[in-house]
């Protein structure tokens, strides 16, 4: 029959889709776990949900900006492609980490004690100032990267149809292996297990001769920072910026580390690919427009059918 | 809490003692003396003079006043919710959406997609009030009902979830009846028959009668058998199912009378405005409402409203120049005053500031003059008086504004690390470097300091007193 | 006469760990009854199937309806009270207010009738600062006058354990469980407690039920001692037997064990 051409052609167009929406999930899925690994490790230590963690994503994009600017643009940059990746990830994961020790120094360390709603309003008041700081000091509009000028599509690895973007491969390598080191930190390193004691009760660690304090400095340093750099991957990999992006990356990122179980570290991985996926298949396939009421009504459904996610452990309680 | 053995009562005998004296002791002895409808009373006398003095001299009063007592009803709801059964719902903003939306649809020309000139579906208001309430009070009841399998923290993540997906779905879902992106405009005002509400006037009069009964009823509900059952459920869930209240039945009440609450809330504001965006139900509206109710005290009726008075007064007065400079100095005399002790000490530091700019200003002054042309951005006498105080240069250029905003925040932050003596010598320059900022730069774009000041209010609430203006200490075994 | 509390065959096992272990009890009306058993032995489980915090196998029959299936507030509404080992008081709720929240099962008034405070909200009202007032007053001066009015975290740890026992009360018990009511008491302070118990039977007509950590010096007013262990009554009778009883003293000493000094916790205050 003369059709069977026909469709093995509209087949394969189907795949490359299916594959280019496959792509662009894994990516965004990779940023966001990277943010939710954040979001994970400050609740597993400290209980808080904190609501600030997206915009310090959102500060991290904008210093990789910034960096892209000090070295004369997308178009006329006056160093090689490499050490300007290298340079803008390590300068947003140091600021950005930076930023994120001195919020809790100067926020949440004084409120260890206080009734559990406080560092959860603070958290708010944190991600309100540090949106409107922006807004105030760069203006509301959307930056572009531009990251095409200096990284062209054209060195893309084609594959029978499908294009892959070498920055996409820099996000996935770059987020494998931040997610792997961190594994092997909190596993491997003494400050992983003080790490792990704080998590499971402070009160003991401390007695126990563990510096509570840097601790829990080192936990939002590290997870600050694997924020910055996910902000700044995702200004390379999507281009647009603005002070707003946060709330909404902070808030799916968050998605993932409760479907993933918030506290567990491969769960944020897992969570964060399954709703990038999530996101990429229902706006190629279902509506764009949908996509982040499918993301919210996946988030409801997991709490409802296992409140404590897929890897998390069921809360104990004493009567 | 108490070691064991030690009664907290009489071991803090002597504190009380002192505190029982002096102008606060006045004040909480009156407290405790003046019934809660003499309260009210006051509360109504007081609205009533604004109502009638101030309103007449401008518009923007009227506006205020009816944004205030909208603000007040939105915490009063949400102190059911949080204040008082301890739920933390981060989606109460969708019940005062849904309240807006039913209202406009009601009463405007959204059903069947009909052209604007047509009116379409106009009910009166003896009708939409009671649509509203009641189906947001459904909402809240299915909302209350899924809300039962979560607890703490993950309770306050769905909810979240759930006010986030109110503002996406009015914006995506049927474009042609809820009007998408653009909102709903040009909505019939509250009516009966040929009788209505045409001003903001009209609209603050109803707010303030319905925050009054709405406080009378509260409180009523607050003393009786559903409030102490919302309160234990707060306190220990465990043991107040096992002290015969139904924990899931008063839980899903509590969400089903916030919600209520805040769908009269939602009628009023689409009424008053003749229009709805789904903007106008952000999260940034919620934090608005989180804001009023734990700064003025969750838990407490007067609290909440308290807490919408200051936060939407303050937020208006942000919006105008010379008002924000009286908010702006006023805070920093107050903090001020609050924190450094004893006068001695203050005296010094004021010295100290106004020495410190004057003397700054005269040596940049002295090197270039283009440094210190510009003029503040305050108004009124308050330029005169800055004018040889604060550093502006010629065009008060925005980077220069913004380099001090950054030193301002890492001034702020490594004061509040510093301890005795150094604290006070660091607090002079600080003081000195917020002052230029916000002449060089904060009063340039009052709509975003306002949102930085609403953020700023909770932080520091939070850290200098947890329960708020008016809320009590709590305790919380963890 | 039937027994007002009657456990049949109650086991409940948490994933591998049987807690309870086909147990069979019964308790009559008026009585005093005593659980005794080393750490882990089941006691404070055996409280929460009772008052339907964990729902076990087996049946569990008060006043001849069974318990199996109903949540703990229709339990406690049927006559069944408890207090709680690791006090659980509504500590931001005022003395007063503790007393009065546990009477919600007693009343009906909805919110709608309580707002507009028609007459049937107002009768319960007054009924329930009467009955608040009333169990309170039972404990003396201890909770009365100013300490109405007081919230419950400025209580001492002894007013704690009082305030619980009387917020059990005010739900209208006919049978009270009380959860190591002694614990962290000094003995002055026990002495008192067992006259407490004894004036509680009197007084309010109630059935009690409760726990301890070994005989003591309540142990003494009780009609019958329950000793359980690995989940399983073990031994059953007077308390003068069951100091005696060779396989109660094993149970505290493990099989291996010596005599002597180890065995005094268990026969303290019966000397």
């Amino acid at each position: 029959m003369g059709g069977g051409g026909a469709f093995s052609v509209a087949c394969t167009a189907q795949m490359q889709i299916f594959i280019q929406t496959l792509v662009t999930g894994i990516v965004t899925g990779c940023l966001y776990a990277l943010i939710a690994l954040g979001y994970s490790m400050v609740y597993g230590v400290l209980k808080l949900l904190n609501f600030a963690h997206g915009d310090l994503y959102m500060v991290g994009a904008f210093i990789g900006y910034f960096a892209i600017q000090w070295f004369g643009g997308a178009t006329a940059l006056i160093i090689p492609v490499p050490l300007l990746i290298i340079f803008m990830m390590v300068v947003a994961g140091l600021g950005v980490g930076a930023l994120g020790v001195a919020i809790e120094r100067f926020a949440y360390r004084p409120l260890r004690n206080a009734p559990r709603i406080a560092p959860l309003i603070t958290a708010l008041g944190i991600s309100f100032i540090l949106e409107d700081s922006v807004l105030l000091l760069f203006g509301g509009f959307t930056r572009n990267y531009n990251a095409p000028a200096f990284l062209p599509f054209r060195q893309s690895i084609h594959i029978d149809g499908v294009n892959i973007w070498s920055v996409q491969i820099i996000v996935v390598v770059v987020s494998v292996v931040m997610m792997f080191g961190l594994r092997e930190l909190v596993n491997r390193t003494l400050f992983g297990k003080s790490m792990r004691a704080v998590a499971s009760d402070r009160e003991a660690a401390e007695m126990l001769g563990v510096n509570v304090d840097r601790t829990i400095a080192m936990t939002f340093f590290i997870g600050s920072a694997m924020a910055g750099v996910a902000g700044v991957m995702s200004g390379l990999a999507f281009g647009q910026i603005s002070n707003i992006i946060g709330f909404l990356a902070g808030l799916k990122a968050f998605t993932a580390a409760v479907v993933g179980g918030i506290g567990s570290i491969p769960g944020a991985m897992i969570g964060g690919l399954v709703i990038g996926l999530c996101e990429s298949f229902s706006s190629s396939y279902i509506s764009s427009q949908y996509s982040d009421l499918i993301v919210f009504a996946l988030l409801i459904a997991t709490m409802l059918v296992r409140p404590q996610g897929v890897f998390g452990q069921p809360p104990l309680q004493k009567v | 809490m108490a070691p064991i053995g030690v009664d907290e009562w009489v071991a803090r005998s002597g504190d009380r003692r002192e505190q029982n004296s002096g102008w606060r002791g006045l004040l909480a002895r009156l407290d405790s003396r003046v019934g809660w409808w003499p309260r009210l009373v006051l509360v109504g006398l007081f609205a009533l003079v604004y109502g009638k003095l101030l309103v007449g001299s401008n518009i923007n009063y009227a506006q205020t006043g009816f944004n205030v007592v909208l603000y007040a009803i939105l915490a009063l709801g949400l102190n059911i919710v949080v204040g008082w059964a301890g739920l933390l719902d981060l989606g109460y903003i969708a019940f005062f959406g849904a309240g807006a939306y039913i209202y406009a649809l009601f009463s405007s020309h959204a059903f069947g997609n009909l052209p604007l000139s047509t009116g379409g579906v106009q009910l009166p208001v003896v009708a939409t009030i009671p649509i509203a309430v009641v189906g947001v009070g459904i909402l809240g009841l299915v909302i209350g009902l899924v809300a039962l399998r979560l607890s703490g923290d993950y309770l306050a993540i769905v909810t979240l979830f759930v006010g986030q997906a109110f503002a996406e779905a009015v914006n995506n879902v049927a474009p042609g009846t809820l009007g998408g992106a653009n909102g709903l405009f040009g909505l019939k005002g509250f009516h009966v028959g040929s009788a209505m509400i045409g001003s903001t006037l009209g609209y603050y009069w109803f707010a303030v009668i319905v925050l009054l009964i709405l406080m009378a009823f509260l409180h009523l509900l607050d003393t009786s058998r559903t409030g102490r059952a919302w309160r234990a459920l707060r306190d220990d869930p465990l043991a107040a199912e096992v002290m015969t209240i139904p924990v899931n039945k008063v839980k899903v009440m509590a969400f089903t009378f916030g919600a209520i609450v805040a769908a009269l809330a939602g009628t009023m504001f689409a009424a008053q405005q003749s229009s709805v965006f789904s903007t106008n139900f952000s999260a940034q509206t919620l934090i608005l409402i989180y804001a009023c109710l734990v700064l003025g005290g969750a838990g407490s009726i007067a609290g909440a409203v308290l807490g919408g008075v200051v936060v939407t007064v303050s937020q208006q007065l942000l919006s105008s120049p010379i008002d924000s400079a009286y908010l702006f100095y006023g805070i920093l005399v107050i903090v001020l005053v609050a924190r450094v002790r004893p006068w001695r000490h203050l005296a010094a530091v004021v010295a100290a500031i106004v020495g410190f700019g004057f003397g700054v200003h005269a040596i940049v002054g002295a090197i270039s003059h283009r440094a210190i042309a510009g003029s503040p951005g305050s108004s009124g006498w308050f330029a005169g008086a800055l004018r040889h105080f604060v550093i502006v240069p010629a065009g008060s250029p925005l980077t220069y504004g913004n380099l001090l905003y950054v030193a301002m925040i890492c001034m702020i932050i490594g004061v509040v690390q510093l301890k005795g003596i150094r604290r006070l010598v660091a607090v002079v320059p600080t003081v000195y470097v917020a002052i230029c900022c916000w002449e060089a730069r904060l009063t340039l774009d009052p709509g975003i300091t306002a949102q930085i000041m609403i953020g700023a209010i909770l932080i520091v609430t939070m850290a200098a007193r947890p329960e708020g203006l008016l809320g009590t200490r709590r305790v919380e075994v963890l | 006469m039937a027994p007002l509390l009657e456990l049949d065959q109650v086991s409940l096992s948490f994933g591998g760990l049987r807690a309870l272990h086909s147990l069979d009890m019964h308790v009559d009306e008026n009585e005093i009854v005593s659980v005794i058993g080393p750490n882990g032995a089941g006691k404070t489980t055996l409280f929460n199937v009772i008052t339907g915090i964990y729902q076990p196998a087996g049946d569990i029959r008060f006043d001849g309806k069974s318990l199996i299936g109903r949540s703990p507030h229709r339990i406690t509404g049927m006559g069944v009270a408890r207090t709680f080992q690791s006090l659980r008081l509504f500590l931001n709720m005022t003395v007063k207010e503790n007393v009065k929240a546990a009477t919600y099962g007693g009343t009906r008034a909805t919110p709608i009738e309580s707002m507009l405070r028609l007459p049937r909200a107002r009768r319960e009202e007054r009924e329930v600062e009467a009955r608040a007032e009333d169990v309170l007053g039972f404990f003396g001066q201890r909770l009365q006058g100013y300490r109405f009015d007081q919230p419950a975290y400025v209580l001492s740890y002894a007013n704690r354990r009082r305030l619980e026992i009387a917020r059990a009360m005010a739900t209208g018990a006919r049978m009270l469980l009380l959860d190591e009511p002694a614990a962290g008491m000094n003995p002055p302070e026990k002495l008192a407690l067992r006259e407490l118990i004894r004036g509680l039977r009197e007084r309010f007509d109630v059935t009690i039920l409760l726990i301890e950590h070994h005989m003591d010096v309540e142990s003494e007013l009780c009609d019958i001692v329950t000793v359980l262990d690995n989940g399983k009554v073990i031994a059953e009778g007077k308390p003068a037997e069951i100091s005696r009883d060779p396989k109660v003293i094993v149970a505290y000493l493990g099989s291996g064990g010596g005599a002597g000094e180890a065995a005094e916790p268990l026969l303290a205050g019966l000397e």
